[in-house]
């Protein structure tokens, strides 16, 4: 759904023209990460809930062949039929045909990264099969036919107007009528009656436990609930890396996944399958997709503990100023921006620069996943894979021969200091650094060599 | 046997990194509250929802009375003998659910469901308003005291329902009632 040349900082620009609309977003977003601190802050154990539940993903990725089979073992003892995709498209086909072998006509979905990754909506969609997003946000941009801009909050990008002008189209709402209330109850009234007419649900998965082989799916709106209890067949798509290797562990990730995501508690569901209702089937697609191969990468194969709770993009301030569509990869900010170089570095890389390395997300991450670090492997790959842009790859190499011979950089940067606070203020506007809002810095008298040194000096 | 299966499985034996033993997670001292029914009142407040003690000459059916003066069709699964549904559509139209949690949770104002009598567990979240009831002497701190106490049962289903159903998905505008139920009351008895 997203463009297939999105660049990061063009994308940016654009977003940013609306300084109003940017700075709400900005807002919009810190709110969250301040409301994840407040819940934070009430646990005297939190930085050891968040070191447990980092020992407990790294151990289970260790085995993570082992505790899948397990998982399947004690799945298929339950009655549910577990079925493994090495890639998208494999995962689209076994949905199809199950779908298709039962003529279903509507599929109900509750949110999925996954299936976004897979793109799956258009794949069905292509194939006959009506299928409607059932998460509120995720319905406001399936209707304007665009990709969720946060992995929690799909449309956080938009205004209350803009919605209200979607649902008079779709659901003829009051014209004008903005009050969120009576927005979100006339979606509860459409929605609900496409659950009660669905032949199929479609859920994710937040944890998938081997001791059990039952699954588990989190949400506040409880539209994973219906999508399950209503209709015969329950399909519900994972990623390997969701398992968690005992049902006691979500003593650890329940408390964790709620209050770093959205500084709540916990969601209003938290909800464990492990059987199909009374007369229905219940179906697992384990997915692979390129998540072997992070396995197998040590740079970054930690990015794999990510439980999806989007912390790190609340509290990211390239993120909050730049919006999830930005981002070229299907999740944005700092994990997406590790996640999508992996799987596709020419595709992906420009993600990996939308970072100020201040390394907020590492700090606020549930799993303890050292995101910034990551972001800047990701940019050496970059480098390597020729996928720099020819102006940025210049400018680099012109750093690197510059701090490679310190005498010239330092030269340059005196010259610099000379040279630019007499520069006529329309050269310095069309500079690389000058955006709207931004001038250059003020050129400091001394370089900081030469502070340091004459510190130096004045102890002697 | 899929062959994606084993290439996954091979390719993860493969490339699959060293870790850590899995941590006890038992050894980390967490939250404790002095009075658990406090926290519990106080925070479901927030979530779309009511919590109360149950009065020695009181009935579930008399709280709920007292409560929604005005109500529509009432299903009771606390009752030995309840309603049953044979399709699990049948309870579209019901307004008041009240059903037994299992235990309860100080820390984020949760409630155990998952009641074996119930042969479609769609009631849980069609309904309008839903009523659990909680042993008084089943209030734990933390989730972690819950997943200890609490049995993956044969049927298969059961949830932690925290509060009413709600969303934040236009302008983080909190509204109850997204698609579950639009008001929740637990009752401690």
């Amino acid at each position: 759904m997203k463009a297939d040349n999105l660049y990061h900082p063009d994308a940016a620009r654009a977003f940013l023209a609306d300084g109003a609309r940017a700075s709400w977003h900005d807002q919009a977003i810190w709110f969250v990460r301040q409301k994840r601190d407040t819940q934070a802050r009430q646990l005297p154990e939190w930085e050891e809930l968040r070191k447990l539940a980092e020992q407990i993903k790294a151990h289970t990725l260790s085995r993570l062949d082992e505790y899948l089979l397990q998982f399947e073992e004690n799945a298929r003892h339950n009655g549910v039929t577990v079925h493994f995709a090495a890639d998208a498209a494999e995962h689209n086909r076994i949905v199809h045909q199950l779908l298709a072998a039962r003529q279903v006509k509507k599929l109900v979905k509750s949110k999925s990264m996954l299936t976004e990754e897979c793109g799956l909506n258009p794949y069905l969609e292509a194939r006959g099969i009506e299928v409607i997003d059932t998460d509120l946000g995720e319905r406001i941009v399936q209707l304007r036919h665009e990709a969720p801009s946060h992995i929690v909050m799909p449309a956080i990008h938009l205004k209350k107007e803009q919605i209200s002008e979607l649902f008079h189209e779709e659901l003829g709402t009051e014209a004008g009528n903005n009050d969120p209330t009576y927005l979100t109850h006339a979606a509860r009234a459409n929605l609900r009656q496409h659950f009660l007419t669905a032949d199929a649900g479609l859920t994710g998965v937040n944890f998938a436990v081997a001791e059990t082989g039952g699954v588990v799916v989190c949400t506040n709106e409880g539209n994973a609930d219906l999508g399950t209890a209503l209709p015969r067949l329950h399909i519900a798509s994972m990623g390997i890396e969701k398992i968690i290797p005992k049902l006691e562990h979500l003593g650890v990730f329940t408390r964790l996944l709620a209050r770093s995501a959205i500084g709540s508690p916990v969601t209003t569901y938290t909800s464990h399958f492990h059987r199909a209702r009374p007369g229905g089937e219940m179906h697992i697609v384990i997915v692979d997709n390129g998540r072997s191969d992070i396995l197998g990468n040590p740079d970054f194969y930690a990015s794999l503990r990510c439980i999806r709770c989007g912390a790190c993009m609340n509290t990211c301030p390239v993120y909050r100023r730049s919006s999830g569509h930005s981002y070229s990869y299907v999740i944005p900010g700092p994990i997406g921006s590790t996640l999508g170089p992996s799987r596709d570095i020419k595709k992906h890389g420009s993600m990996a620069f939308a970072c100020t390395t201040c390394g907020s997300c590492s700090n606020v991450c549930p799993v303890r996943i050292n995101l910034h670090e990551q972001l800047i492997l990701q940019r050496k790959r970059v480098f390597d894979a020729g996928a720099l842009k020819p102006a940025k790859k210049m400018g680099l190499l012109a750093m690197r021969f510059l701090t490679r011979h310190p005498a010239l950089l330092d030269g340059a940067g005196k010259a610099m200091r000379k040279v630019v606070p007499i520069l006529p203020e329309v050269i310095k506007d069309s500079t690389a650094w000058s955006r709207p809002g931004r001038e250059l810095p003020e050129m400091p008298e001394h370089s900081f060599k030469e502070l340091y040194r004459r510190s130096q000096e004045n102890k002697q | 046997m899929s062959t994606s299966r084993d290439a996954i499985l091979a390719k993860i034996r493969r490339h699959r990194p060293a870790g850590p033993a899995l941590p006890d997670i038992h050894t980390v001292p967490f939250l404790t509250f002095d009075d658990k029914f406090a926290a519990f009142a106080g925070l479901i407040r927030n979530l779309g929802g009511e919590a109360i003690w149950l009065a020695e000459d009181q009935t579930v059916a008399e709280a709920v009375a007292q409560r929604w003066p005005q109500r529509g069709r009432v299903v009771d699964l606390t009752l030995l003998q309840h309603e049953e549904a044979f399709t699990p559509h049948d309870w579209h139209d019901v307004d008041v659910a009240i059903v037994p949690g299992e235990l309860a949770v100080a820390e984020n104002a949760a409630v155990w469901v998952s009641h074996p009598d119930n042969t479609f567990r769609s009631l849980y979240f069609l309904t309008d308003k839903l009523v659990m009831v909680v042993p008084k002497e089943r209030l734990v701190d933390t989730m972690r005291d819950a997943y200890g106490q609490i049995a993956i049962r044969e049927h298969g289903f059961g949830a932690f329902i925290s509060g009413s159903s709600r969303t934040a998905d236009i302008e983080q505008s909190l509204v109850m009632g997204a698609h579950g139920a639009m008001a929740a009351l637990v009752i401690f008895c």
